[in-house]
């Protein structure tokens, strides 16, 4: 497996390597994620001084700390809120959501459907690792069904969210999903949603081997990963595979993707077409009294 | 494929009465036809049977495709004669082996008739994933090591044959499996203009010409062959060469950074790596590592990075690497 | 062309408008170029107009889909170096306050209007109120600096709204106007042709190089230098405790020693961050002290209870908080009480009583939505000058 740009990616060229080693768990599926995004990055030649990384609360919102960029690590289920100030502010900057099941489904729910609807200009990276990590193993809006949590001892009995039809009802112009298993597809994804021209909501299923993996007995590190391969379906075998490998499959690579007008080029378009209108009625003003 | 008469309209009913020479056996003619994924077996057999059948014949075609990925073993047995009972040409029964890959050719010689069968075979060499015995670039591939004149000894009539290489001259390196079958044609009783009916049906309606061409070639360079004094073999194709490693593979590990979690360990293709007494990932069998780059891409924590250092290149030669 | 067109122009001096109005017009002197807010009475109107006003000037106007979202938008606009305001009322103004606590942690600078109306919760939507006054200053959990700014009129709406910006740039804070629906909806004839005195402050950018930059090294006036993303400086913002590197730490003294410098940051800045007006002070012996439309009912009090021989004075903080605590004590040095009247159940008097010490406060407390009347304050101040003798 050699990518085309695997040798001349070097991930601590993107690090704050003062920073390093970073805080996560022993085989936490976060660390290969922001490799992919890390990657992406560096395959589209995107500026570190024009890189924005705004993340929320939990073990995703760490991340943004580990980055070389401008990183900005906010309140909890806000990133996208925060996000829409600076890109709006500031179009010039490539801006990055980094957020996790529970900050983006949860607390920042609603942040989430109107990013999705306002299509912005932003690439919001959700890791979804099904459990409230940081605060020790809570029951998320992604937790799957029976699992075992800290607030579900009986095992989960709410159904879960799927992300990404979430947000493509929400109207999310690009929307798409990989698990952090198949590193090089996850980056090309990461980099279709950083290049679309809209907001790009991609889901990342990542693991929480510590909390999530030993409270549910899924094996060590390894097995979590290769887990990912065999009861995910990728969207490839949809057509061909009748039974789904488990209850709530869930199909990967871009799910979703359309051209709707950007908010922020359709904002700063109106807004210049308003200032052309003021000036010509004030021309006109000076000729009538002129006149 | 369409039965010709309703008189053939049982299996083991009174077969249509063979035209011309085909008569004189009542044994029916047994043509192996063998290959790779992708070259085009199916086509050449499908050919064979829907002539064969069109001239009075009852024919069986059986083949096995199911495997066959590109670059899987793929084979057809074609059976025709006044009257045909088995699907499938036993051992040592085919009177006629049609290979369009020369290893592939070789696994089925033990089919051919030892007196009398008819050896035709591509020299074109595909080697098969399963060939490689160790996935690090520059490392020896076991394949076959027979020559055509090592083979041609052991078969009544042989013929090595550079088909892609002489499809490629006429524009199109897919018609190989036509050349092949001009030249089996020559050991069959149908006539040229009957083939040329047959092809044309089932090639695309664009090649119909190139392999048109590509059938004649065929026809005339074993005529020539049969003709020929000298013993001349025809060389063998070009291997894509084990390609001789243009870098060494170098690990390097950040210690600080690892955390143990085992992921590279557990999922290296080649297993290779192991924690060593500090519970820190470490490259234990370095002569194994291909450089794959897995271990780099799934280490959450950045702290394996896999350097493919050029070498010189006197020493990318690779002793003992096929040329 | 409408009003707030013409008032762009600084020829057209006079205006007839809205406290809200004035707050938009403010705004854009100021250089704000970035809105976001959600609908809600009585400050609506502050969104509307810059929904029309910013768009003219190349600024960004958003309306987000709740109170949350419009002051962290607020907040990101800021931290990509634009001058940046919301909008609210009580009910919003509560939901805001995390990320106002963000805002004055990781110290980016942002203005925050807050119309007060009736509260608790959805209280009285189109009756005014003060009772905001404590939570402008305590409404984030933890321990935090804040300014907050009160005016009293349209005119001083428009200044405050300049001077909220100039200090929330210059001491990298956030900053609240804190105004009551009345003077919001209120329609005054202002000049808006005299604004030489204002300031219009930038905020200080972070120069030099990139390994030797520090995002909240104290500096000479305890107000670290802010790096403008795409400078090349790459630092990281958060709201966890942090050392002077920005990162987070748990380190006691790290944490004590950015702490502590966070929350005395206003401390050297007294002269140019407080503001109050005095009226009749210097012979006063009860001294009012009150803001907004309250402060408007005693300065005509005033009058009443000086016809009447009570000699009354008044002191109005413009800057709410920090409170003006010095220039209160010198106010009320001679008074022998202080009355303060408020449209609230006790928040201003509770910081009166607090920097008075043993003074003789009394107050009156108003909460059904009716403004206190002239007439009600004097005869306070009358039985007050009469308590003793």
């Amino acid at each position: 497996m050699i990518v085309d740009s695997a040798p001349a990616f070097d991930v601590r060229d993107y690090l704050r390597l003062e920073m390093m080693p970073h805080f996560l768990c022993p085989g936490c599926g976060h660390g290969i994620a922001l490799r992919a995004l890390l990657w992406a990055i560096h395959e589209l030649g995107i500026d570190k001084d024009k890189l924005a990384v705004v993340s929320g609360i939990g073990c995703a919102g760490r991340l943004s700390a580990y980055i070389d960029a401008n990183t900005f690590h906010v309140t909890h289920g806000r990133p996208l809120a925060y996000a829409t100030g600076l890109a709006l502010a500031r179009p010039d900057l490539h801006v990055v959501v980094i957020t996790g099941d529970g900050d983006c489904l949860a607390i920042g729910g609603n942040h989430l459907i109107h990013a999705c609807r306002r299509n912005l200009k932003l690439t919001c990276l959700m890791l979804n690792n099904e459990v409230y990590g940081m605060t020790g193993g809570q029951v998320s809006p992604t937790t799957s069904e029976s699992r075992l949590t800290t607030t579900t001892p009986l095992g989960n009995s709410e159904p879960n969210f799927d992300a990404c039809a979430l947000a493509a009802a929400a109207g999310a112009s690009f929307v798409g999903r990989e698990v952090t298993h198949h590193v090089p597809k996850l980056k090309e994804l990461i980099r279709a949603g950083l290049e679309h021209p809209g907001f790009a909501f991609v889901e990342v299923l990542s693991d929480c081997t510590e909390i999530f993996g030993r409270k549910n007995e899924l094996g060590s590190s390894a097995e979590m990963v290769l887990r990912q391969k065999s009861e995910l379906r990728p969207s490839a075998y949809r057509d061909t595979v009748d039974t789904p490998f488990r209850s709530n499959d869930l199909p990967t690579g871009i799910l979703t993707k359309t051209e709707r007008p950007e908010y922020g080029m359709a904002y700063r378009k109106a807004a210049a077409a308003q200032r052309a209108n003021t000036a010509a009625r004030a021309s006109a003003g000076v000729n009538e009294r002129k006149a | 494929m369409s039965r010709p008469t309703a008189s053939t309209s049982s299996i083991e009913g009174e077969p249509l009465r063979p035209t011309a020479s085909a008569a004189k056996a009542r044994e029916p003619m047994n043509v192996l036809i063998v290959g790779v994924g992708g070259q085009g077996v199916i086509m050449v057999s499908k050919a064979l049977a829907s002539l064969a059948q069109s001239k009075g014949y009852q024919v069986k075609q059986s083949e096995v495709h199911g495997m066959a990925k590109r670059g899987g073993t793929v084979f057809s047995h074609v059976r025709f004669g006044p009257q045909v009972w088995s699907p499938t040409i036993p051992k040592g029964e085919a009177d006629i082996l049609v290979a369009l890959e020369w290893a592939e050719g070789l696994r089925w010689l033990p089919f051919l008739k030892a007196e009398t069968g008819i050896f035709i075979c591509d020299t074109k060499r595909i080697v098969p994933p399963f060939a490689c015995l160790n996935r690090r670039p520059g490392a020896p591939l076991r394949y076959s090591r027979e020559t055509p004149a090592e083979v041609r000894a052991h078969v009544a009539e042989g013929y090595a044959i550079d088909a892609t290489r002489m499809a490629e001259e006429l524009g199109n390196e897919r018609a190989a499996n036509v050349v092949l079958i001009g030249a089996l044609s020559t050991a069959l009783e149908f006539s040229a203009a009957d083939w040329e009916q047959a092809l044309a049906q089932f090639v695309p309606k664009k090649t119909i010409a190139v392999n048109l061409d590509a059938f004649r070639l065929g026809r005339n360079w074993i005529e020539e062959e049969r003709t020929a004094v000298d013993d001349a073999e025809a060389p063998l194709a070009h291997i894509p060469a084990p390609a001789a490693a243009p870098y060494n593979v170098r690990l390097e590990i950040t210690p600080a950074w690892c955390k143990s979690c085992d992921i590279c360990v557990k999922l290296c293709p080649e297993r290779c790596l192991r924690l060593n007494q500090e519970r820190i990932v470490e490259l234990a069998q370095p002569e194994k590592c291909t450089g794959c780059r897995l271990c780099e891409l799934l280490c959450p924590d950045f702290a394996i990075r896999v350097h493919l250092d050029a070498v010189a290149k006197e020493v990318a030669a690779m002793p003992g690497a096929k040329a | 062309m409408n009003a707030a067109d013409k008032a762009l122009s600084p020829k057209a001096a006079v205006h007839l408008i809205s406290g809200n109005h004035a707050c938009a017009l403010g705004a854009i002197a100021a250089g704000c170029r970035f809105f976001a807010g959600y609908p809600i009475t009585p400050s609506s109107e502050v969104a509307e107009r810059l929904s029309r006003m910013l768009p003219e000037v190349g600024g960004v106007f958003v309306q987000m889909e709740d109170e949350i979202a419009s002051i962290a938008a607020v907040i990101g606009a800021s931290m990509g170096g634009v001058k940046a305001l919301t909008a609210t009322s009580g009910p919003g103004f509560s939901l805001k306050q995390e990320n106002i606590g963000y805002a004055a942690g990781a110290e980016i600078p942002c203005v925050i209007v807050n119309v007060m109306r009736g509260g608790p919760s959805t209280g009285m939507p189109t009756r005014p109120a003060q009772g905001d006054i404590m939570q402008a200053r305590w409404g984030s959990h933890g321990d935090y600096p804040i300014i907050a700014l009160a005016p009293a009129s349209v005119r001083e709406i428009y200044d405050e709204t300049i001077r909220a910006f100039d200090l929330a740039e210059t001491y990298r804070t956030p900053v609240v106007l804190l105004y009551d629906q009345v003077i919001a909806q209120l329609t005054e004839t202002v000049d808006l042709g005299d604004t030489e005195g204002l300031m219009r402050a930038e905020r200080k950018w972070a120069s030099g190089p990139r390994e030797a930059y520090q995002p909240y090294a104290s500096g000479d006036d305890g107000i670290p230098a802010m790096s403008r993303p795409g400078a090349g400086y790459r630092v990281h913002t958060t709201g966890l405790n942090h050392a002077e590197n920005g990162f987070p730490t748990q380190n006691p003294e790290a944490v004590a020693r950015n702490l502590g410098r966070l929350l005395a940051k206003f401390d050297r800045h007294h002269d140019t961050i407080d503001s109050w007006q005095t009226l009749s002070c210097d012979d006063a012996e009860v001294l009012i002290v009150a803001i907004g439309i309250s402060a408007r009912a005693a300065a005509r009090a005033l009058d009443i209870a000086r016809a009447r021989g009570v000699r009354a004075g008044l002191f109005r903080p413009i800057t709410l908080w920090p409170f003006p605590e010095k220039a209160l004590r010198e106010a009320a040095a001679k008074a022998r009480a202080v009355l303060v009247p408020e449209m609230n159940a006790g928040q201003l008097s509770l910081e009166v009583e607090r920097i008075l010490g043993g003074k003789r406060v009394d107050a009156i407390h108003r909460y059904n939505g009716d403004p206190i009347t002239p007439a009600e304050i004097a005869q306070r101040a009358e039985a007050l000058a009469k308590e003793k003798k």
